[in-house]
């Protein structure tokens, strides 16, 4: 078990924010999770706590799990062995999740992927309000007025009578994070959310995530973006080979990391 | 004299009414055979895709005798045209099956994923999301197969559908003149595939236009 989420944070002036709820149960545990491609591990066994209104950066390079790792937490990928508990829900990974059981974990997590995955056929209002309408069971009223609100949070109320593919990269990830948001999930989980953007519209992405940390949302960030990780989250988990090889509060863990493996990580990234 | 062009022209009805009854139920059927196909339960998948290609492997003349004078005079009795509908519409489920499936694919894992992590469950991920979007790949192929399927009911005059091949056959034997009879006949089929055709790539184009990715 980690209990790295107890530990004492950097509070720095102007360095990230520190943890609130030191006492308060994890939201998301992990135990032991492992998922397996045919002969290649991707996920080895990890064990991993979250609290509610924690922000975790995950990082890594590539193949090292993370997006895996992050997949089984909502499952869409299933992992082989361990147990994920989100809330009050549990899944064990021997047993198939049964519909209402799967249908609990989603509704909790909240899910931004690297590739936007928004409906091309649906304008951006009908891409928010859809899942408040057959998930939520909102009248299409109340959904649509909910998504505007969204919407201008994520300063895209201009936006919501266009079709996705009228909106940039940048856009477009905003249109995620509020169709994410209306599910009014506990945690969000971002898989590289900036990746398949330039770096300016990737800041306009970050800039929108940053103020959802400060609202006080739970994340989990998959990122190769190791200052807004470094600012933004308040832990960083290293990953390499299916495995965490670090874990700690974000600026110690940046600037003065205790594995080799960690070590290695960071100055090939950060003297690109 | 009787003339041969109004007696050919009485089987347009009949040969649209094939076409339309026919590709009707294989639309309608196509679904669930894709859907079957598609499915995660291993014996439904099987039985699926046993009768996508068991149809496929059988000329339509082969299966039409088999309607209609197997199940037709031995279980049920069928006119030719029920008959034809059934073997036509039986064996446009399979294309058409093949062809839903195709489109299913092309929607892609991300939307699929996107649909799954918005908990909105198969049956809308199916209905908001993945149809509406396999749609407007299908359709292309779904009208060249109607098409096809308009040529193809020429082969319920082999079972007496008094449609326009077999109207073709009795006024080319009436007049002792094959020639005229024939190419009038092509021409026929022609004018009725272009304004398809054509409507079909207009429907398109309104579609794509709408969403450009």
């Amino acid at each position: 078990m980690s209990d790295h989420a107890d530990s004492a944070p950097s509070t720095a002036a102007g360095g990230p924010r520190p943890i609130r709820h030191t006492n308060a149960a994890p939201l998301i545990r992990l135990e032991g999770v492992s998922k397996h491609y045919g002969d290649l591990v991707a996920v080895d066994g990890v064990d991993l706590s979250v609290h509610p209104g924690q922000v975790l950066a995950v990082i890594g390079p590539s193949g090292s799990g993370k997006s895996t790792l992050l997949r089984c937490i909502n499952y869409l990928e299933r992992p082989e062995s361990g147990r994920i508990t989100v809330g009050d829900i549990r899944l064990d990974a021997g047993t198939p999740p049964s519909r209402a059981e799967l249908s609990v974990l989603r509704r909790r997590v909240g899910m931004v992927f690297q590739s936007f995955n928004l409906f091309p056929h649906l304008t951006v209002l009908q891409n928010v309000s859809l899942a408040q309408r057959r998930v939520l069971g909102r009248n299409r009223e109340d959904a649509e007025r909910r998504s505007a609100d969204l919407l201008a949070t994520v300063g895209l109320a201009d936006k919501a009578h266009q079709y996705p593919s009228r909106c940039s990269g940048g856009q477009q990830q905003r249109i995620a994070i509020a169709r994410a948001l209306a599910l009014e999930p506990s945690v969000m989980l971002f898989d590289e959310p900036t990746s398949s953007l330039d770096p300016e519209l990737g800041l306009e992405v970050l800039t929108v995530m940053r103020d959802l940390a400060k609202a006080g949302m739970t994340m989990i960030i998959v990122t190769h973006e190791m200052h807004f990780a470094e600012d933004v989250s308040n832990e960083v988990v290293v990953m390499a080979n299916g495995r965490i090889v670090e874990h700690g509060p974000s600026r110690e863990l940046m600037r003065n990391p205790k594995q080799e493996r960690t070590r290695r990580f960071l100055s090939a990234v950060l003297n690109r | 004299m009787w003339s041969y062009p109004a007696f050919l022209v009485s089987g347009l009805p009949w040969t649209l009414s094939v076409t339309a009854g026919a590709f009707a139920i294989g639309a309608l059927i196509g679904l669930p055979v894709m859907l079957a196909e598609e499915s995660t339960f291993a014996p439904l998948r099987l039985i699926a895709r046993t009768y996508v290609n068991l149809v496929r492997a059988v000329p339509p003349i082969v299966w039409l005798f088999i309607v209609y004078f197997g199940v037709g005079s031995d279980l049920l009795r069928l006119t030719p045209f029920g008959a034809a509908v059934i073997g036509l519409g039986l064996i446009s489920s399979a294309h058409l099956a093949e062809i839903y499936r195709g489109g299913m694919i092309s929607v892609g894992k991300g939307q699929r994923e996107a649909a799954s992590a918005l908990n909105l469950g198969p049956v809308y991920g199916f209905i908001d999301v993945m149809a509406p979007q396999a749609v407007r790949v299908a359709l292309p192929p779904s009208a060249g197969y109607a098409i096809g399927l308009l040529k193809d009911s020429a082969i319920s005059s082999a079972i007496g559908v008094p449609e326009l091949t077999e109207r073709a056959n009795e006024a080319a034997q009436a007049t002792l003149t094959g020639l005229p009879v024939y190419v009038a006949l092509a021409a026929i089929y022609i004018l009725m595939s272009v304004p398809v055709a054509w409507l079909a790539r207009a429907v398109d184009t309104r579609l794509r236009a709408k969403v450009a990715r």
